[in-house]
């Protein structure tokens, strides 16, 4: 099958939806003739033209208030915030506008704004360009949160995204968009709320998000040499989450590692041990739920800091063993 | 309906008892047979069982406080069953009995109070839902994880060593008393051996006074030949007929063999051969003896292989010779000679043991005249052979002294009949009496 990365997969599924659906435009900071910062939107202007790919102001409260508004009288924006850090600026058009209006208005207003969010770190972008900050979007009810970790991932959730008639945050990770991987030509989609085994395995399940499936699945090839089946698990949307999925693994596996790249600390893999903790799963385990997250600290410029700040595969596989030898 | 536990008579001259420690909390799920509480006579620490499966509702009596026998201590009922109305007794109010200097039901005591004020056991979710699939107590289980936390590899392996279930009193019993409970089939739930099966054990009752009393399991080969030697006792109805043989010519016989088969095979023909010899022969005359019974069909068998028993250290082989009718003395006597030798250094495959259809147990070389043998199931018969002896006897009307022999045959009353018996012990006595009959 035809291989393409993780950034092209997200502009296709986008472009098709755009030919296929004249309600679905973009909206973003320098994503017209400069393509997005990371180019994602390179080529779009010249087929959908300025009315469908608009440029606008570097100011996140005037990109989603209007994104919010759009969504509210039919339109299906999606909107590029250029690095997940500056959501900030937008977060009350989105926690107490969009997450809200469906319900406050009793069903009669609808907000199918997609909104895009580049997020953590790896790439030298510093503390304010690096961030992980999922669990705050998932912590607010009204809000749907996507988090692909590949580029046929990506592609299918982006299309269920735009269809979707709620806010959807869609986070990508910076350090993915080169990775390619395959993904068919033809539009698919993948509903909101099923979790993907990437791996099957028998002793310890990992559930991982985003870049930290990529390394899970790294860890597991290390640990395979050992004797150790792990089997890795990828939500892919933390809001809704695929409960059952994630426990028959543990079930099976009885024993559970939960990682992530953002903080440990209220993070959202806190979510995920605490619902396998208070299931009926709980009978099976056979060690403590355990958690792998970001170290508690702004992430550093330098690179070899910066590593040291997110679990990398290394951590994985040592963590593995502990869970192990109990 | 709760139903009262109450402080028990744990001996002849206990009064009254205290309660050193409730090992489950109010409102806790115990099984029958489970420890409950332990008590303390004016001697020892004692646990006392749940008789019941149930919840304890409710503690009338908390540690430390002193009751006399047969007092209500506390309630065990169903979950969620109102404790109203349940009566309290009121307790004797008097220090704790002091522990005397007995060193032994010190450090019981103190063994017990730290159990009982001890840490909670760590377990791990899923070694608590298999130990409560088997009803394992969690205490008798080592964790080998973190600070002693107990995996499901610990119960599993745990399993695999402790096929039988004990209550913890029972087996305390048990080990005091040098009890082999395996043997014993328990009657509390789930087969869980209680107190009680060890008493109905009649040994449970003696006083050991004796340490050094040697006790060996019964198990192994000695279990093995228990076993089949009941079963052949108490299923085939035995019939035994003695009769008293002239071994004279025999003996002469063997005196000229000696020497013949000895430069063949360089060993020693001794009268066992010559007695499986004839009995071959005679086995041939008298095909109705050489059968078994199956569950559903008496067998004739077409060869004859003759079982031969043998002593070994704590225990009885009887390894088979093959085709003896078929043999002369020569090889017969090369045969049951290193047959033997194997059964004695123990190395008896299970297929030297097997396909006899008939048996000779001989203990002519001790000083027994003549006994009834049990036969050798499936075998129909046996043929027990006592001791050669010089006696007087009448021969033509004449005092003689004659070498004297007694066989004895015990045979399966189900499958032959006395006269077939009969008739063959006869032939047997004809052809040992003559033997050259044994050309024919």
């Amino acid at each position: 099958m035809r291989e393409i990365t993780y950034l092209e997969a997200i502009r296709e599924s986008m472009s098709q939806e755009m030919r296929t659906d004249n309600d679905v435009f973009i909206m973003g900071e320098d994503i017209g003739i400069y393509g997005g910062a990371f180019g994602l939107t390179n080529g779009m202007i010249e087929e959908f033209g300025p009315e469908r790919v608009r440029n606008t102001p570097i100011s996140e409260a005037a990109i989603s208030g209007c994104a919010v508004g759009a969504a509210m009288t039919g339109m299906r924006p999606i909107l590029e915030i250029q690095f997940s850090d500056f959501v900030m600026i937008a977060m009350d058009n989105i926690v107490n506008q969009a997450a809200k209006m469906r319900y406050m208005f009793g069903g009669k207003a609808k907000v199918p704004v997609v909104i895009r969010l580049p997020g953590g770190s790896g790439a030298g972008f510093a503390a304010q360009h690096s961030q992980s900050l999922e669990a705050w979007m998932a912590h607010v009810p009204g809000l749907k949160v996507v988090q692909p970790s590949n580029a046929y991932d990506a592609k299918g959730l982006m299309k269920a995204a735009i269809k979707d008639d709620n806010p959807v945050l869609f986070y990508e990770h910076k350090l993915l968009y080169n990775v390619k991987g395959e993904v068919p030509e033809e539009n698919y989609e993948i509903p909101l709320g099923q979790a993907d085994i990437k791996r099957e395995g028998t002793d310890i399940t990992i559930v991982a998000t985003a870049i930290m499936v990529n390394r899970a699945l790294e860890a597991a090839e290390e640990l395979e040499k050992e004797g150790i089946h792990v089997e890795v698990i990828d939500p892919r949307t933390l809001v809704p989450l695929d409960t059952e999925t994630i426990l028959q693994s543990v079930k099976k596996t009885s024993r559970v590692l939960v990682v992530y790249e953002a903080v440990k600390r209220g993070g959202y893999g806190a979510e995920i041990a605490s619902m396998i903790a208070e299931s009926d799963v709980f009978d099976y385990l056979d060690a403590p739920i355990r958690r792998l997250g970001g170290v508690a600290t702004p992430i550093p410029y330098n690179p070899e800091l910066e590593k040291a700040a997110v679990p990398q595969v290394n951590d994985i596989v040592q963590e593995c063993r502990k869970l192990m030898n109990k | 309906m709760a139903i009262e536990v109450v402080m028990p008579k744990l001996g002849a001259t206990m009064e009254e008892g205290t309660i050193v420690s409730w090992l489950v909390p109010v409102g806790g799920v115990v099984e029958e047979g489970d420890p409950l509480a332990e008590i303390q006579t004016d001697k020892i620490v004692m646990e006392i069982e749940a008789e019941t499966t149930g919840v304890l509702l409710k503690v009338v009596s908390e540690a430390g406080e002193t009751v006399k026998v047969h007092d209500v201590i506390a309630y065990m009922g169903d979950e969620g069953e109102s404790v109203e109305g349940l009566k309290s007794v009121p307790t004797i109010t008097s220090e704790m009995p002091e522990v005397d200097g007995n060193q032994t039901a010190t450090k019981e005591m103190v063994e017990a109070i730290s159990i009982a004020n001890g840490d909670k056991i760590r377990r791990t979710p899923a070694a608590r839902k298999l130990a409560e699939e088997h009803h394992l107590n969690l205490r008798e289980i080592t964790g080998t994880g973190s600070l002693g936390r107990i995996h499901k590899a610990d119960v599993e392996q745990y399993l695999q060593q402790h096929t039988t279930r004990i209550t913890p009193l029972a087996k305390k019993i048990a080990d005091d008393q040098r009890i082999d409970y395996n043997q014993i089939n328990g009657t509390g739930s789930h087969g869980k051996i209680r107190k009680e099966d060890l008493v109905s054990t009649p040994t449970v009752n003696k006083k050991v006074t004796d340490v050094a009393n040697k006790r060996v399991p019964f198990k192994g080969m000695r279990k093995v030949i228990a076993d089949r030697i009941s079963e052949s006792a108490y299923s085939a109805p035995h019939v035994t007929l003695i009769s008293e043989i002239d071994m004279t010519n025999c003996v002469a016989l063997r005196q000229d063999l000696l020497p013949v088969i000895e430069k063949v095979e360089g060993l020693r023909v001794s009268f066992n051969e010559i007695l499986l010899k004839a009995t071959a022969f005679t086995l041939k005359q008298n095909p109705s003896i050489n059968i078994s019974l199956d569950d559903k069909e008496i067998i004739y068998h077409s060869t004859i292989n003759i079982g031969m028993a043998v002593a070994v250290p704590d225990g009885l082989v009887v390894p088979v010779l093959r085709d003896v009718d078929t043999k002369g003395l020569a090889t017969l006597t090369s045969e049951a000679k290193s047959i033997g030798k194997k059964a004695r250094e123990g190395k008896l495959s299970p297929d030297d043991m097997q396909g006899s259809t008939f048996t000779v147990s001989n203990l002519g070389m001790y000083a027994v005249d003549g006994f009834t043998p049990i036969i050798n199931s499936p075998n129909a018969a046996i043929l027990g052979v006592g001791r050669i002896q010089k006696k007087a006897v009448v021969v033509n009307d004449e005092l003689a002294i004659r070498s004297m022999m007694s066989l004895s045959l015990s045979f399966d009353h189900r499958i032959i009949d006395g006269a077939p018996a009969a008739a063959f012990l006869t032939d047997l006595k004809d052809v040992l009496e003559n033997p050259f009959k044994l050309m024919i």
